[in-house]
């Protein structure tokens, strides 16, 4: 017993009040789809580049964001992330409006607003694709800081920050459509993409 | 429509706001105080304040009946006092008794049952605790409606036949409850939400899709509906089917708005919130459906537009401010996120005017 480090002990997890053992999935809908695999997500990146190569662009959104594996394990939502900034990125800035209009207009169109926002954030958040050139740079606080502004900015920089400012386009275009309203629901809603 | 009735009383957040029956009498929660304004004319004047609770206030409620005044603060305890109904009265003769809720967390709401008997205490505490005199003892008793509330409770409405409960959590859940107190209530009519009511049965529990803390509840004026708004900036409307039974139509309308806080039926088909985009929104519908129809705000445009500046004062804007023209007022009436919606005059369900407090300490009164 003398062994132990009682100061290193996680009170709030033993604390069955503790806030920190809040049952999360209690804030899942019962709607909730089945549970996709990557593999499921897979099959539906091979149809979208194949409505993308067909010139559907806006099919092609239409389905990604029906498809969004909402019930999904981290790597089938990591597989499908992908493949909707690979439809985000093929369709031109001139014909953004048109098609979010298109795919948000239409029936059940919020659902897919809301859906494409949390792509968006998804996106920002995630790190930006290895663009190889990055070499690891010197961090300037000699120790763990928490707070750098040295790394995770990839503005400007290589294929990160091309795919940045496409999805801030995106942003820009759908707030336009949406509103405040879609942002605010990217943060309360749990069924995360 | 008429002009809202703007009442500027301090520069500071109201936490919540009640109007006296006969709306000569208004009580706002500023601070650690309940502050009682008396009607002058057309304007409000402070003409007493409510002192005892060594917390935060977040909420208070005068029965329109009895006149009596309840209070609530994040120091565990309650404050009730009597408030005569007209004429001078003495400032307030000794201390108001002190309701203890049993809770060891913040009160965060209070409200008074239709019939006046009895009153609902929201806390941090997962507790909802009913209180109600007991002329025996002479003594308030609290009585906690516990079961499957996880998180903090936020908001409370009563149903019109003083037993259900609705409740929102900060657990995304808008929830109904019986809290049928054996000897002060009597039995209710079966309704949709249920036949037998004892205490604690929970008469329907609601997540929307979005989740999110629910900010604001409402019965429909003939109890048959539920509406509850929350931070995902949706209203939802439940119509419950019968007991034990998934509801008839659970109808969820998503905006483009800031979040809603707060919000009041207007009849059946109509319901009026407001929230952090600082103006009272309309929301129109039945059964088979909801939408918006827009805000209550009269849209002038403020008229003045940009205004001619000499050359010499744009340069100093510039300079003093990095910008020409310094605008900062809001074209709503309200100048900040609005905490409480409120009846003001109905007659049968039908709101004839509301009122609305907020964060930039104003008390609107708005006829709709």
């Amino acid at each position: 017993m003398s062994q132990i480090n009682y100061r290193t002990i996680n009170i709030d997890q033993l604390d069955p009040e503790s806030s920190a053992n809040f049952p999360m999935e209690t804030l899942l809908p019962a709607t909730l789809p089945q549970p996709e695999t990557s593999s499921d997500a897979a099959n539906v990146a091979t149809q979208v580049r194949q409505l993308l190569r067909g010139g559907d662009t806006e099919g092609a959104l239409r389905h990604v964001l029906d498809t969004a594996p909402l019930g999904g394990d981290d790597r089938a939502k990591e597989v499908h992330l992908a493949t909707v900034i690979e439809v985000l990125q093929g369709i031109r800035q001139a014909e953004m409006t048109r098609v979010l209009e298109g795919v948000c207009g239409a029936d059940g169109g919020a659902e897919r607003a809301d859906c494409l926002m949390k792509y968006l954030y998804k996106g920002m958040s995630a790190p930006a694709p290895s663009s190889g050139a990055q070499s690891p740079r010197k961090t300037v606080s000699p120790q763990e800081t928490g707070f750098s502004q040295v790394q995770a900015r990839n503005v400007g920089e290589g294929g990160g920050g091309q795919q940045m400012s496409v999805l801030l386009n995106w942003h820009e275009k759908l707030v336009e459509l949406t509103g405040t309203g879609s942002i605010v629901r990217v943060m309360t809603d749990r069924r995360t993409v | 429509m008429a002009t809202p009735q703007v009442h500027h009383l301090f520069h500071a957040p109201i936490a919540d706001h009640s109007f006296s029956s006969d709306k000569q009498t208004l009580a706002v929660a500023r601070e650690n105080n309940v502050e009682l304004y008396q009607s002058s004319g057309n304007k409000f004047a402070l003409s007493d304040e409510l002192k005892g609770h060594e917390k935060t206030v977040t909420s208070v409620d005068i029965a329109p009946n009895s006149g009596r005044i309840v209070t609530c603060s994040q120091g565990y305890s309650c404050l009730q006092t009597v408030m005569p109904m007209s004429g001078r009265r003495p400032p307030l003769a000794g201390s108001p008794p002190l309701v203890l809720l049993r809770i060891n967390r913040a009160a965060t709401f209070v409200r008074w049952s239709p019939s006046e008997q009895k009153f609902a205490v929201g806390s941090g505490a997962r507790v909802i605790a009913v209180c109600y005199f007991e002329e025996e003892n002479d003594w308030w008793i609290s009585k906690h409606l516990k079961k499957p509330i996880r998180s903090t409770i936020t908001t409370l409405a009563w149903h019109p036949n003083s037993v259900l409960l609705a409740a929102g959590s900060t657990d995304s859940h808008a929830r109904v409850f019986s809290s049928f107190i054996k000897g002060i209530d009597s039995r209710p009519e079966p309704s949709a939400w249920g036949e037998r009511l004892p205490f604690n049965t929970i008469c329907g529990e609601f997540l929307n899709d979005s989740a999110g803390w629910i900010q604001g509840v409402a019965f429909s004026p003939s109890g048959n509906a539920l509406a509850f708004t929350g931070h995902d900036s949706s209203v939802t409307v439940v119509y419950p089917s019968a007991p034990e039974q998934p509801p008839r139509a659970m109808l969820n309308i998503s905006t483009r708005l800031l979040p809603l806080n707060s919000l009041i039926w207007n009849g059946e088909n109509e319901i009026i919130a407001a929230g952090h985009d600082c103006e009272p929104f309309r929301f129109h519908g039945d059964e088979s459906g909801w939408q918006l129809a827009g805000s209550l705000e009269k849209q002038t445009g403020d008229g003045s537009g940009p205004r001619e500046e000499s050359a010499l004062n744009m340069f100093r804007q510039m300079d003093l401010k990095g910008q020409t023209q310094v605008d900062t007022k809001l074209k709503s009436t309200h100048q900040n996120t609005v905490n409480t919606v409120r009846v003001y005059e109905e007659a049968g369900g039908q709101v004839r005017s509301f009122s609305t407090s907020g964060v930039d300490g104003r008390v609107v009164v708005w006829t709709v």
